[in-house]
């Protein structure tokens, strides 16, 4: 699903973000990737998503070169990615269930398809009484689960999650991993970054560390251990 | 089957996302109405100003036309006696443009000159006849071209002679009218330039503040033609209301200006009765206005997601 050959990524002005990184995630596999803020966790995920591109190396993801993908093939390629933020970034003009519905918008679902799916999204993260509210009414932990919800309405086949649980409590962190873990046994791909060892050593997944941009090459295959 | 079901699901789903921009489009513009009066106001003016001068260049031009006046060509022949006159004449007569001719010796000249004198006596101090020898032509065709061009073929015919036409004004009419065209042709040009550059500001800047949605919608695998569409639906409907809005103008202008022109008209004794703005005026004020909004929101929408 995911493979980075000899991945390098140097922001303008010098900082080095990703030095040389080799990494291979098969498909159904969910791994977590550690490490310090400031790793390249998030530039990792970033280049991954196409939202950055490597100086150097390549990266294939389900089965295009973004290197060589044109630029008009970007969205098509993003629509197979569902995206969740540590800061959620749900649109504060729309209603949780509208926030939801984006990326079926984007796609061009008919409108009782689109409730159908949004329902289910909502449902999933334990929000469906919510689907009219506002997302400043929520909690935090709720606005979590929404913008997990919007990165899972579409049914990505790879899910990536950049710090999902960064702003919650223990419990709350807990519940949203275990999301991540039910949407894995269904199939879905995921590359979750986290600092927080202590609660990610629990699920006995394989866990990717990242320090200064370093990373021990690695292939993770689906169902595989801690190691 | 499958294959036919699909693209009718394709089809359905692209005319679902064309419905949902323009009601999204719809309800921001309602949530922010007074923006949208400006732009709707500000295009009303800028369509109707040019329309309105059209009007009244039409109304113009439509005067010398309507003008029932016999066109006449004077020949002046310096020089010439009867026996040059008469073979002037019937070489004039020949021409297929020219329906009467009337000559005039330059003795029965002076002889009418004299008549209209009241103290007659006094051409008697003159040596000899000043007045040249003159061939009066009513054209055939009354066309401002026609005598136009009947002028041309007489000059040709004798060059020594000096042509003048009486249609001389109806001429300076038409030169005015075209030169004023020409004039309003490159003013409307400028004002739909500089209200496509402010629709498109405005497209942009709206855009701009939607940037969080956007960033959004891309990261979720938006096209730039699914973010622009909802600026494009904005455009199309600040341009038909502009163009609605520039004919109401023109229709009020045209009533203000109506009476004291067809008074004025009047008074000089001309057959004026003022063309309404009709219609076809009507459905080129909203199409330029669709059009002009369109474009705006474009360009707009272009230079806002670049960045």
């Amino acid at each position: 699903m995911i493979r980075l050959q000899r991945v390098t990524k140097r922001f303008d002005g010098g900082t080095e973000a990703l030095n040389n990184v080799s990494l291979r995630v098969d498909v159904g596999a969910l791994a977590f990737l550690t490490g310090p803020s400031g790793a390249g966790k998030s530039t990792l995920l970033r280049l991954i998503a196409r939202l950055e591109r490597p100086t150097r190396g390549r990266i294939m993801v389900n089965g295009k070169d973004l290197d060589t993908l044109p630029r008009r093939e970007v969205p098509q390629f993003r629509r197979s990615i569902g995206l969740v933020f540590q800061d959620h970034r749900l649109l504060l003009d729309r209603r949780v269930h509208a926030n939801v519905a984006l990326p079926l918008e984007i796609l061009g679902y008919r409108r009782t398809e689109a409730r159908k799916r949004v329902r289910a999204a909502l449902d999933k993260v334990g929000l469906l009484q919510k689907e009219n509210a506002w997302p400043q009414t929520l909690s935090a932990g709720e606005q979590q689960r929404v913008g997990i919800a919007r990165a899972i309405v579409h049914r990505p086949a790879l899910l990536l999650a950049d710090e999902p649980t960064g702003n919650l409590d223990p419990k709350l962190s807990r519940e949203i991993m275990e999301l991540f873990l039910d949407f894995n046994r269904v199939g879905v791909t995921a590359l979750i970054a986290s600092h927080n060892l202590e609660l990610i050593t629990e699920f006995g997944r394989p866990m990717l560390h990242l320090e200064n941009g370093n990373l021990e090459a690695r292939h993770v295959k689906p169902g595989h251990s801690a190691g | 089957m499958k294959d036919a079901q699909e693209r009718a699901g394709c089809m359905e789903a692209w005319l679902h996302n064309h419905a949902e921009a323009a009601r999204r489009s719809l309800a921001r513009r309602l949530y922010a109405p007074g923006q949208s009066l400006i732009l709707i106001a500000v295009l009303g003016f800028i369509l109707a100003l040019p329309a309105y001068l059209w009007l009244l260049l039409d109304n113009a031009r439509a005067l010398s036309a309507d003008v029932d006046h016999e066109p006449r060509i004077a020949l002046y022949l310096d020089a010439t006696d009867a026996d040059g006159l008469r073979s002037a004449a019937s070489r004039i007569n020949a021409l297929p443009g020219v329906a009467e001719i009337t000559p005039i010796t330059a003795d029965e000249a002076l002889a009418e000159y004299r008549a209209s004198l009241p103290e007659p006596t006094l051409l008697d101090w003159l040596e000899e006849n000043p007045l040249p020898a003159i061939i009066e032509i009513v054209p055939l065709v009354k066309t401002p071209e026609a005598v136009l061009g009947l002028e041309g073929q007489l000059q040709a015919l004798l060059p020594e002679a000096t042509v003048i036409s009486d249609h001389e004004w109806v001429r300076q009419l038409q030169a005015l009218h075209a030169a004023g065209m020409r004039i309003l042709l490159v003013v409307a040009g400028l004002l739909a330039l500089g209200i496509t550059l402010i629709l498109a500001i405005a497209a942009a800047s709206e855009l701009r503040e939607r940037h969080e949605e956007i960033a959004i919608s891309r990261i979720t695998g938006a096209t730039d033609r699914f973010l622009r569409r909802p600026s494009l639906y904005s455009g199309l409907l600040l341009g038909f209301g502009g163009g609605l809005f520039s004919l109401l103008l023109l229709w009020a202008g045209f009533m203000l200006t109506r009476t004291p022109v067809e008074s004025a008209a009047a008074i000089f004794g001309l057959p004026m009765a003022f063309a309404t703005p009709d219609a076809g005026i009507g459905l080129i004020l909203v199409t330029t206005g669709l059009v002009l909004g369109w474009l705006g929101a474009r360009l707009g929408s272009a230079a806002a997601l670049k960045d």
